[in-house]
């Protein structure tokens, strides 16, 4: 269901985030806020933030300034594994398995360490839960250095939900993915919304992002040129001219039919 | 295959359980030399035992603990001289060191990789030049145990009792949620924090406990020798046997700090009593390093599991592995 307009205070708040390498400004005071239960799409061309902004969400980076509020609780500047603890989780664009371990080991470790440090039966019994949401209940065994890519980006999701998020960020979890297998992950990434975590999600497939969003930010050069619904934001003239390309561009067209 | 009476699992229990019976029980029927050489084997087992912990589990390679065996030396050395029983200062050892790591790993855990490994040289350097500099250690000359009964049976059975009690507990840790966050750790730090560890936290923990262990065979090394410098305990060849000893066996494996301090330590004490060999050493083990590091960087354990893995797959083919 998509979020109620207006009342309801955001569950996760960006206020005024900049960060900056050296002389690069890579985020320039991004403001925008995600109500519970959102499909919340980032889109964006190559270099326009859009990690950066995961990575300073999740704390995995320092913001040079502005705030991140999760549950109107600032959150910017503490350390990843404590935001993780807090219940905000991301994935990893280029993915990170251990590769030593097993499928189940590896979900075990967000299912240990997590929000819901759980521990024995309760560890066991989310593992499964979750391996059987993305589907690796027949790959549990496996060693994950065996795995496909696609299996790989499954595991990525499957880590991250074992924390028992409420807020998970997803970047670019359909790279790499074949056509039938982006279909699969539209239907698990709502799925996960309706199990109640709000999702931020990277996506490089527009049709994709379109489809499952209830509002999507666009950033350029590290800045928000855009924020709406789907629909909205794919009409933008601005997002058309940094983004998508000329106004004839026939993926734009098919989107907005 | 014949069933087997007991399962794969309780079988090396059985072995071990039976090997450490049959080692408390050693001095019954051994003669003191080859008791001696069983208490140098002991001895190694527990500091590759404990290196393993934060070096092969959590792989932070520590080239620093001769540090802890010098602070649980002269922890004991220091209060049997005020008249304490030598065997009560163990826990106070065990203490002492695991606050040092702790002190030591804030700073040192910020590094990554061969940096962290560079700041534990300096560290027990520095220790090892405090200890010689100061007066109450006895400087460069060292401390002699006060005179008195010294009975190396218990110290036998302290020493054997202490190294199957630390391959047990890593074996427990290496199945504990503990040892799960220290395996992430070494995969993929960044990972494993993506993941909700404190990696830090562990990275302490694990350090804490094993300059613990460490510290308390140090104890015992400095009863059984009832002596104690800072040419022997902080001797930085020393802690370059500690890192060897589980290399060669196979790094983050649970029976190769075994055998690595089994063929180390033996080696060590067969070397020493051949003149010729007595200071070729070093170039010894530093070729058995390069080897390993070459050909299997698991030690004789990830040897082992890939001549396992052939002679599977030779006769059937079946195997998918």
């Amino acid at each position: 269901m998509p979020a109620d307009a207006g009342g309801a205070t955001p569950i996760l708040s960006v206020r005024s985030l900049s960060k900056r390498f050296e002389g690069l400004l890579a985020l320039g005071g991004v403001s925008f806020d995600v109500e519970k239960g959102q499909i919340f799409g980032v889109i964006g061309p190559n270099g326009a933030g859009k990690t950066t902004l995961f990575s300073c969400i999740v704390g995995s980076l320092v913001p040079t300034s502005g705030e991140i509020l999760f549950r109107k609780r600032r959150i910017g500047g503490l350390p990843n594994d404590a935001v993780v603890r807090r219940g905000v989780v991301r994935t990893h664009q280029i993915v990170r398995p251990f590769r030593e371990m097993t499928v189940a080991q590896n979900v075990s470790v967000g299912a240990l360490f997590g929000r819901g440090k759980r521990r024995g039966a309760e560890a066991a019994s989310r593992v499964a839960a979750v391996l059987e949401t993305t589907g690796l209940s027949h790959r549990a065994g496996a060693l994950a250095g065996t795995l496909t890519i696609g299996e790989l980006k499954r595991l990525e999701i499957a880590r991250a939900l074992a924390t028992e998020p409420e807020v998970i960020c997803l970047d670019e979890v359909m790279g790499g993915l074949n056509p039938s297998e982006i279909l699969a992950a539209m239907a698990l990434i709502r799925t996960i919304r309706d199990a109640g975590v709000t999702v931020l999600m990277i996506e490089h497939h527009i049709h994709a992002v379109v489809g499952v969003s209830d509002r999507i930010l666009v950033l350029n050069f590290g800045e928000k040129i855009a924020e709406g619904t789907p629909r909205e934001v794919v009409a933008d003239p601005d997002v058309v001219a940094a983004y998508l390309g000329d106004e004839t561009n026939p993926l734009l067209e098919e989107c907005v039919s | 295959m014949t069933p087997a009476p007991v399962s794969r699992r309780t079988l090396p229990w059985l072995l071990f359980a039976a090997a450490g019976l049959v080692l408390l029980l050693a001095p019954r029927f051994l003669d003191r030399g080859s008791l001696n050489d069983v208490w140098n084997v002991a001895f190694g087992v527990i500091l590759a035992c404990s290196w393993n912990i934060l070096g092969g589990f959590a792989g932070q390679v520590s080239i620093g603990y001769s540090a802890f065996i010098g602070i649980g030396a002269y922890t004991t050395v220091l209060l049997a001289l005020k008249g304490v029983d030598p065997y009560l200062t163990l826990p106070l050892s065990a203490l002492l060191a695991a606050v040092f790591a702790v002190l030591i790993g804030l700073p040192a855990f910020r590094l990554r990789g061969p940096y962290f490994t560079i700041v534990t040289i300096g560290v027990s350097e520095a220790v090892r030049v405090f200890a010689s500099g100061v007066s109450f250690t006895g400087g460069s000359s060292g401390l002699r145990m006060p005179a008195g009964s010294f009975d190396f049976s218990v110290n036998y059975a302290s020493m054997v009792a202490l190294a199957l009690a630390v391959i047990a507990l890593t074996a427990a840790l290496s199945r504990s949620p503990f040892g799960a966050a220290l395996g992430a750790i070494r995969q993929d730090i960044d990972a494993a924090e993506a993941l909700g560890i404190d990696s830090t936290r562990f990275k302490l923990g694990a350090h804490a406990i094993s300059a613990a262990l460490v510290a308390v065979a140090g104890s015992l090394y400095a009863i059984n020798f009832q002596y104690v410098a800072p040419g022997s305990v902080f001797d930085f060849r020393l802690s370059l046997s500690i890192v060897l000893m589980p290399i060669i066996g196979g790094v983050g494996t649970l029976a190769g700090p075994v055998l690595g301090a089994v063929i180390f330590s033996y080696l060590q004490i067969k070397l020493l009593t051949i003149p010729a060999l007595r200071d070729s050493y070093l170039f010894i083990y530093g070729g058995l390093l390069i080897l390993v590091m070459l050909f299997e960087p698991k030690g004789i354990v990830g040897l082992w599991n890939r001549l396992a893995a052939s002679v599977r797959r030779s006769p059937g083919g079946s195997d998918a592995r």
